[in-house]
């Protein structure tokens, strides 16, 4: 699966919102209303998703989906 | 003192969730203990307990922020909507820095603690939830409510063990009283149903262990009385002064008219044997709302079925109201559904309003042989008898002592 899918996927079960919400280009805050807690919660769970770690500076509620593939992709990638 | 009317009534009790479904089943002396089927209990000398079972049937909690609070927000959450339904409130419409949150409770919120506390041992750190700090703590519903309906005014959370949310409901009029907010959605909430929680309050000696006959286990003041049972559910309501509730011409459900606390001051765990400081909280109770003892025509009791906890409150509602005692019809419904700790005064409230709406007398059920003796304890089946003034005494461990004195409107 892509990286932009499973990120997408992650997010959708874990914080419980639609597929549709998730816009690639928004802010995770602007697009669902992400608050400070979840994105403990979604870092976490990316961390797990991805098997690699993630710092809570890369990736926040003002990070947009294309902003995360792009941190996970340069994370893989330097491994 | 202005004026303060109650105006809406949420109830979420294991008698029912909803002032109709509750009062239904109040008034039929149901009773509504069980053995706990939620977590395997046997091993606990106490099992059993009120239980709500149906809980999401009656929220539209989504299912995002259900996974981030405990169950106590939950039953917060349901008790303030059916409130401000039932005063026909629609708080949009609301100024939202004059609208404020009292609640009471005695716990937290320990269903979500417990599990995320198991996981930090099994999983470490990584392994607890980042709500976890947000959900268990005892003012997360306040927070909750406030968040779901943004509310931004004066707002505050009582931790007085079983007294608590009659506390709440008192500080709420003080302040509605100084006009310092608008309205105010008073009450509590309490669910006690978790293993931790549980095994707290079975450490505490005072639960009923008659676990082969749930119903029968709940007996305040009667002779073979071995101790209370614990129940979960939120009671809220919609106050504010009467001269707004008239303005708006909302249906005014009761006046405060009385309210008082004080503390024994003797022992940590158990009261005053002689009742004196409940007796002296009473007499304040009283005369703040401006009546004499004989004026009071029901008696919500406390009823903890402990001895020295129901022996002093019978002493000291015997040196407030005299030879009145054995006339005023007292009871304490809280025997068909468990005792809902920090929650139970709010719960005792509703009750009463809802007994002088129907000028109907809800039963202490159990109570086969009075002990002690000289109350006129209404027990097995609900009693006619108009209602214009009732008096709710609600006391927390340690000697904590809360009087509230309500009137028709």
């Amino acid at each position: 699966m892509e990286i932009k899918a499973k990120v997408k996927e992650v997010l959708v079960n874990l914080l419980r919102v639609r597929p549709e919400e998730l816009k690639d280009d928004a802010k995770l805050y602007d697009s669902i209303g992400v608050d400070s807690t979840e994105m403990v919660e979604a870092v976490i769970a990316l961390e797990k998703a991805f098997g690699t770690k993630l710092g809570s500076k890369e990736i926040g509620k003002f990070s947009t989906i294309n902003d995360i593939e792009k941190v996970i992709q340069s994370k893989i990638s330097g491994k | 003192m202005e004026k303060i009317a109650i105006t809406g009534i949420g109830v979420v009790a294991p008698s029912g969730i909803g002032r109709r479904q509750f009062w239904a089943n109040i008034k039929a002396g149901r009773s509504f203990v069980k053995e706990i089927t939620r977590f395997d209990s046997s091993k606990y000398p106490a099992h059993i307990a009120g239980q709500i079972d149906d809980l999401e049937k009656y929220s539209r909690v989504s299912e995002r922020l259900l996974k981030k609070i405990d169950t106590f927000s939950h039953m917060a959450l349901i008790a303030s909507e059916l409130a401000l339904e039932d005063a026909g409130i629609d708080i949009k419409k609301e100024d939202p820095n004059l609208v404020g949150i009292f609640l009471g409770n005695a716990l937290g919120g320990w269903m979500y603690a417990e599990t995320e506390l198991r996981d930090l041992y099994i999983e470490g750190r990584q392994g607890v939830s980042p709500y976890m700090a947000s959900a268990w703590f005892p003012a997360a519903p306040q927070g909750q409510v406030s968040i779901y309906y943004g509310i931004k005014g004066f707002s505050k959370t009582v931790v007085a063990d079983r007294a608590s949310s009659l506390m709440a409901i008192g500080y709420a009029r003080k302040t509605l009283a100084k006009n310092k907010l608008s309205m105010i959605l008073a009450g509590g909430m309490e669910a006690p149903v978790t293993p931790y929680a549980l095994l707290c309050c079975n450490t505490y000696g005072s639960l009923s262990q008659n676990n082969s006959a749930p119903e029968k286990a709940y007996r305040p003041f009667d002779r073979k009385r071995d101790g209370f049972v614990i129940g979960e559910g939120a009671g809220i309501m919609v106050m504010e002064s009467l001269e707004r509730a008239k303005k708006r011409q909302g249906k005014i459900s009761a006046i405060i008219s009385g309210y008082a606390t004080n503390c024994d001051g003797i022992d940590r765990i158990n009261p005053d044997s002689s009742g004196a400081q409940l007796a002296r909280a009473i007499k304040m109770a009283l005369l703040e709302a401006e009546l004499k003892p004989e004026d009071i025509d029901y008696i919500s009791l406390d009823g903890l079925a402990v001895d020295i906890w129901d022996k002093s409150e019978v002493s000291a509602i015997k040196s407030v109201f005299g030879k009145q005692a054995q006339n005023i019809p007292a009871s304490c419904p809280k025997s068909m559904f468990g005792n809902l700790l920090g929650a139970s005064g709010a719960l005792d409230l509703i009750i009463a309003i809802l007994a002088m709406e129907h000028d109907l007398v809800p039963p202490t059920i159990n109570l086969d042989e009075p002990d002690p003796n000289g109350l006129n304890y209404i027990r097995q089946d609900a009693k006619e008898h108009k209602i214009d003034k009732a008096m709710i005494i609600s006391r927390g461990r340690g000697g904590i002592n809360s009087v509230l004195v309500v009137e028709k409107a």
